[in-house]
């Protein structure tokens, strides 16, 4: 009889992703919910993967082992259920025979891959990460594939490929030959243009040290309208009294560097050693190459929703790009509307209240740059950022939503974390090196401006600051260890923050 | 409506540099004043920060004399250095040398927020580049190279509240001559104490000489900090105020010392 009533209070949450915001959220709650109840994880990963440390494996100065670790020992440490496995599709009315909502699984493990499971949930938490879209353009790859002529910092298999054509550039040089860098973003809606700008920076640096910076030509191209836009409108920094914007800090930067820059570019087309291009103002350009590190845009994982009957409601839960829709204001409108409020604060699904979206995973209302398009109507602006410090942020509030109502009851009050409230730290690397690396360390706040509460920039000028040198890359190694640590949830885990 | 040009030291605040994003009468009213600013200034163009404005909009005048609007200006694809000597109306009466593309293409909006864009090569897209520059909370000081920026600074009236204040050296290399004088002295006044100790004549004779060398070694040491001073002054000419003051108020304080030192030794050392 014990069993049964256990069975009775019991609930499920799971989590879909293991990545930043997934494993943040799986890992409070499994340590809130205690053993009472079950936590989930659904992610197609054996390892979990530091991110940003990819950059440094993608030059070959970090190992794919020092940026990753098996998740399988750290789940069962925290009691959590952990499926490798992709999720296919989310029922959240049930099916036919039962009213419970449940997930269907294809394992991803060595020996049961391929094996379709259906395991039912009271909570779900949606945050799977991007679907890495190279077949987006043509010639950057296949579906989430990575195509033959470029190269990738994605993930750190993608990471650790790059850093051997890396290598091979470096030996061509050394030989005499010289050799054309072009990184950026591989399509006219990327973000993380913060990645391929610490990759640059990191490539240039390493060449410097090779003593062949000067057989190559390194050159960016990018899809934001001015150079230090990264996806948020450019920043405002404020050092030592004194103001200074992200594009003139990123000009100052480029041409110290001797880095050429091609922006406002929609790359359409990669080719053997060429990428084809258009631009805002609506000319066509070529860029040829010998080494090419291109950001793929983003999409949702490609989820499926089923209703009760059957039929297809994927529309309903998520938007036109994949990602699933959230409170947040999916009707804003033109750039002269957008408000601050129109950005989610709980994460949780209009529809289904027991599904909520998190990380990259959630649908963001608009872009946080400037809306352009090409005269040809080519949309060419950055899409919203969400990196580890909001996404982290953003997997524990949903996890303590989720524990509350688990614990409290199904009317506690939801927990809010909206971008336009949160601030967001970011060390930029911009060459790796004990005593020579340097990095650029940014804050701003809100990550989305506030038009109304700020006037002008829409950011609070005085949380928003940066700085170059060399205590930025120290503070870079210094998280990657930290952010690890945690994630491996050892001692005082917990106290490290997001 | 004529408006006053901001003008350095008025810092270019943080809060300027944000794009339009209502496009109303507010905004055509902040054209028509920048166009009858530039036209009372006789200017080649301004940007809205110029007047006080923190939006990202910029007049310029084209060649035929008209004026070009450009809202929310962007340029993209710069193509073949340039180096120029350029002025501004933020910094009046000074110029420096900077580098400049020779093409470039602006993507900008017009006042029906119709996105339209501009290909501008020479003078013209040099004079856009200066104005782009303020619009997001910049003036070309930023775009200066690190020397010629050093240069610029100089140029710029010494002590005001804007942090932008010259290297100057914390040590200046004249300050061996001074330390190794005071050394000198200290090492006399030591051989001058000792000789309290010392009846053999031989000895103090010998220690005499050794007061001598000494002396005459400050005396040179302080000609030579005079002269490097002299020097060093004029390579930081605006570092300090009164730099050959100080140099002459240390040779004098060196000297005093050197003469009491001197003459006690005289007394007391000197075998007679």
């Amino acid at each position: 009889m014990e069993f049964e009533n256990e069975e009775k209070y019991m609930a499920r949450l799971i989590v879909l992703g293991g990545g930043v915001s997934g494993h943040t959220a799986a890992t409070f709650a499994a340590k809130w919910l205690g053993s009472s109840h079950e936590v989930v994880v659904v992610t197609p990963n054996s390892k979990w993967n530091w991110i940003p440390s990819n950059i440094w494996v993608g030059v070959g100065q970090m190992t794919k082992e020092e940026v990753t670790f098996d998740l399988a020992p750290v789940y069962k440490k925290a009691g959590i259920t952990y499926k490798q496995a992709k999720a296919l599709g989310i029922h959240p009315e049930g099916n036919e025979s039962s009213d419970k909502p449940y997930v269907v699984i294809e394992s991803t493990e060595a020996g049961s891959a391929g094996k379709v499971e259906n395991i039912e949930y009271d909570y779900l938490i949606n945050a799977t990460g991007p679907k890495l879209n190279f077949g987006a353009t043509p010639g950057l790859g296949e579906g989430s594939n990575l195509g033959e002529y470029t190269v990738s910092v994605c993930t750190a298999d993608h990471a650790d490929h790059a850093a051997h054509e890396l290598q091979k550039c470096i030996e061509k040089m050394k030989k005499g030959e010289r050799q054309k860098f072009l990184i950026g973003t591989g399509h006219g809606m990327c973000t993380c243009q913060g990645a391929a700008f610490e990759y640059i920076f990191n490539i240039e640096h390493e060449l410097n040290k090779a003593g062949v910076r000067d057989m190559a030509d390194i050159k960016w191209i990018s899809n934001e309208s001015f150079l230090g836009d990264f996806g948020v409108g450019g920043l405002h920094m404020k050092t030592m009294g004194y103001a200074v914007s992200s594009k003139i800090f990123a000009e100052s930067l480029f041409t110290e560097r001797g880095v050429e820059w091609i922006i406002g570019a929609h790359v359409n087309k990669v080719e053997k050693g060429k990428a084809h291009y258009e631009l805002l103002d609506g000319t066509m350009g070529v860029e040829e190459f010998d080494f090419s590190m291109l950001i793929p845009p983003f999409a949702g994982v490609g989820l499926k929703a089923i209703n009760k009957a059957g039929e297809d409601i994927t529309a309903t839960v998520f938007a036109p790009n994949g990602f699933m829709k959230v409170d947040a204001n999916y009707a804003a409108g033109a750039y002269e509307n957008w408000k601050a409020s129109d950005w989610p604060s709980t994460y949780q699904n209009p529809t289904y209240g027991n599904m909520f979206a998190c990380g990259i995973a959630f649908a963001p209302p608009h872009p946080i740059s400037k809306p352009m398009s090409s005269p040809n109507g080519t949309p060419i602006n950055p899409t919203p950022p969400r990196t580890g410090m909001p996404s982290g942020i953003m997997g524990k509030t949903v996890a303590h939503s989720v524990c509350d109502r688990i614990l409290k009851g199904e009317n506690a009050p939801l927990h809010e974390a909206s971008m336009a409230n949160m601030g967001a730290a970011c060390v930029a690397s911009a060459g790796k090196g004990l005593f020579n690396g340097t990095a650029a360390a940014m804050t701003i706040y809100p990550v989305v401006p506030d038009f109304e509460k700020y006037p002008g920039t829409g950011r609070d000028t005085d949380y928003t600051f940066g700085e170059i040198g060399l205590a930025g890359h120290w503070i870079k190694h210094i998280l990657h260890h930290l952010f690890i640590w945690k994630a491996k949830l050892k001692a005082g885990w917990t106290l490290i923050p997001e | 409506m004529v408006q006053e040009i901001t003008r350095y030291p008025s810092p270019p605040s943080v809060q300027y540099g944000t794009d339009v994003r209502v496009f109303d009468e507010n905004l055509f009213s902040l054209i028509e004043d920048l166009k009858d600013t530039l036209k009372q200034n006789k200017l080649d163009g301004l940007a809205a920060f110029q007047i006080g404005s923190y939006f990202n909009v910029v007049v310029v005048k084209k060649e035929d004399g008209s004026f070009l609007e450009l809202i929310n200006p962007r340029m993209i694809s710069p193509k073949g250095k340039i180096t120029t000597v350029e002025k501004t109306a933020y910094f009046p009466g000074l110029s420096a040398e900077i580098s400049r593309y020779q093409d470039i293409s602006v993507i900008y909006q017009d006042r029906d927020a119709k996105q339209c864009s501009i290909k501008a090569s020479g003078d013209f897209a040099v004079l856009i580049q200066r104005k782009l520059d303020y619009t997001f909370g910049a003036n070309f000081l930023s775009k200066l190279s690190k020397e010629e920026r050093k240069k610029f600074e100089k140029k710029l009236e010494f002590g005001t509240d804007i942090a932008i204040s010259e290297s100057c050296p914390t040590r200046f290399k004249r300050d061996y001559f001074s330390k190794a004088s005071n050394i000198f002295t200290i090492a006399m006044l030591v051989l001058l104490l000792s000789s309290l100790f010392v009846s053999d004549t031989q000895i103090l004779s010998g220690m005499w000489k050794y007061q001598i060398y000494l002396f005459l070694s400050v005396l040179v040491l302080n000609i030579g900090y005079f002269f490097y001073g002299l020097y060093e002054g004029k390579k930081y000419s605006s570092c300090t105020s009164c730099q050959v003051g100080n140099i002459i108020g240390t040779i004098v304080i060196a000297m005093i010392k050197l003469i009491v030192v001197m003459l006690v030794s005289y007394f007391v050392i000197h075998p007679r």
